[in-house]
């Protein structure tokens, strides 16, 4: 699933772009030491952490995409990260567990 | 849909309070930060969680929570097994993601629409 | 300086009247001095008549010795006061009684052995001044005069007692009141609860108990459900506050009959920025506390918006108090959220 159809199946606003930015999966967490340890690669990171770290953590886990919920703002230092790492940010209202329904709906991305 | 139905769906184990509590789930709450979990409304929550520590036990105590889930079978210390106990609080150990979870309970939930 | 009352000696000697708690005269310095402005505000403020018994039972001068004795025994009082239309004309003590039965005059009048040598007091006197009688007679009670020079009370050192008593106690539970928070302050009898909880600094493992203990002890109270939740949050946030942002403090809860409030009072290092951060989700906290699920930077915001009232006070470098107060009546419920989908 690409960006594009996530941000349209959460219903939400694409605050950072990123080329190519694509996901296979999805991981809901909002502790990042849970993220860095059981994310698989290619997830969308469904989370609550509008912080720098976030990033961080979506780099090293190779994760292209975040979906921020319950609205959370993007503090500009994050924006800025995601950017220069290439991990889109797509702002919802929903919840983490909305979220993730409405994402299950989606079929996965085709390789 | 109670904390019973909710073990067998999530492929879980009861580890503290009471696993034949009558309460129906109200409303599903997937969340690690403890202070975005106080904020919402609901009545009868199921915290699905990652936060393997007192504080999500104590969490659920305040907002009148009907079960905790802990998920990836992370291991739960004896202090927080305690807590729940304490406060009565069903907590329920489960070896899926928190992605997973919602799927499958959604589809539970659908499922007992229907019938 | 309240005007001087001098003791209005009617005619003849002093006898002794046995009333007990003559034997243990209010000592008006330790009550007074200098050690308690409250007590001696108390004192000079409540005069004879708001502490007075108004219900005077009274014998006429033709009653026998042996009816006022039937009278003394049945209301379980050791003097009687001889009155007629308001005019006091002596008082008969339980000694007058025992004179009788020894001498044989029990079937005579009161007026032929009643003691006529009385000290009254006067109903506008203060009761800093009554004390004064109690300590320069050995008479535990004395009857009361109006400025017409009727009978109009009785007052015993029992009648002061209690009523210094209840009056302190109110005067305390303000106290308590003022102490602990900035609760409204009311009128007298009412009735509350306060506990207190200390909170440590960094001590995760406990931090949340005392939002759980508020929790079982609201919900004990029967106190209703929505309100119950929305004080054990902001207890909750405000305990965590404590612990990871403070060098420790207290948490209190007050329940009045009408509000709830909790007071989160900690030794500092105080806010630089109250503003900043009450805002949603500004936080200093660092990845430590951030693995443990809080310092999304949600807390002050967090119980600002569950509270009906809400008040933060910060000294850098000293302390910071946050109060939130709740009306115990719950607001018109909201529409139900989401559900389950």
């Amino acid at each position: 699933m690409t960006a594009a159809e996530i941000c349209a199946a959460v219903k939400g606003t694409l605050a950072v772009e990123a080329e190519d930015a694509a996901a296979n999966g999805v991981y809901v967490g909002d502790l990042l030491s849970d993220v860095m340890g059981h994310a698989g690669e290619d997830c969308v990171l469904v989370t609550i952490q509008n912080h720098l770290n976030a990033i961080a953590v979506c780099t090293l886990v190779g994760c292209s995409v975040v979906v921020l919920c319950h609205s959370r703002p993007v503090p500009p230092d994050m924006a800025e990260a995601a950017a220069r790492e290439g991990v889109a940010i797509i702002t919802t209202s929903l919840s983490q567990y909305a979220a993730a329904l409405a994402l299950s709906a989606l079929p996965p991305a085709e390789h | 849909m109670t904390i019973a139905d909710v073990v067998k769906i999530l492929d879980g184990k009861l580890m503290a309070g009471d696993g034949n509590s009558p309460r129906a789930v109200g409303a599903v709450v997937a969340n690690d930060l403890m202070s975005d979990v106080l904020l919402n409304d609901a009545d009868d929550i199921l915290l699905l969680t990652s936060l393997a520590s007192d504080q999500a036990i104590r969490t659920a105590h305040i907002v009148g929570a009907m079960g905790v889930v802990v998920h990836n079978a992370k291991p739960l210390s004896e202090t927080m097994l305690k807590v729940a106990a304490d406060l009565g609080v069903p907590l329920v150990s489960s070896p899926l993601a928190k992605y997973d979870a919602c799927v499958r309970l959604h589809d539970a939930f659908l499922a007992e629409e229907r019938s | 300086m309240p005007a001087e009352y001098s003791p209005t000696i009617l005619q003849g000697q002093h006898t002794n009247d046995d009333e007990i708690l003559a034997k243990t005269p209010l000592d008006t310095k330790a009550l007074g001095g200098d050690s308690s402005v409250i007590i001696m505000e108390l004192l000079q403020r409540f005069k004879v008549r708001d502490v007075m018994k108004r219900q005077i039972i009274a014998v006429a001068r033709s009653t026998t010795l042996r009816e006022a004795q039937r009278l003394m025994r049945e209301n379980r009082i050791s003097g009687l006061p001889v009155c007629e239309d308001g005019r006091l004309y002596g008082i008969v003590s339980v000694n007058d009684i025992i004179n009788a039965l020894d001498n044989g005059w029990i079937e005579d009048s009161c007026e032929r052995h009643m003691a006529t040598n009385l000290v009254v007091m006067e109903a506008g006197m203060p009761i800093s001044f009554a004390l004064r009688y109690f300590n320069n007679y050995t008479y535990g009670r004395f009857p009361v005069l109006d400025s017409n020079r009727k009978l109009v009370g009785i007052l015993s050192q029992r009648d002061v007692m209690r009523a210094l008593l209840y009056e302190l106690s109110v005067e305390i539970r303000k106290l308590e009141r003022k102490t602990a928070g900035n609760g409204p302050l009311r009128a007298t009898g009412e009735r509350y609860f306060r506990r207190e909880w200390a909170v440590v600094r960094n001590d995760l493992s406990r931090a949340g108990h005392a939002a759980n203990d508020i929790k079982v002890i609201l919900r004990e109270r029967k106190v209703a459900r929505s309100v119950a939740r929305r004080v054990a949050v902001a207890a909750y946030e405000l305990e965590i506050n404590i612990c990871i942002h403070s060098h420790g403090g207290v948490l209190v809860l007050l329940i009045s009959d009408d509000t709830i409030t909790i007071t989160a009072k900690d030794r500092g290092p105080g806010i630089p920025d109250i503003e900043w951060a009450c805002r949603d989700g500004t936080s200093t906290a660092n990845d430590w506390i951030r693995s443990l699920g809080f310092g999304a930077g949600m807390g002050l915001s967090n119980s600002k918006r569950v509270a009906d009232s809400f008040d933060i006070q910060s000294e850098v470098g000293k302390f910071t108090k946050v109060t939130c107060t709740f009306n115990m009546v719950p607001p018109e419920p909201a529409p139900a959220e989401g559900g389950a989908s």
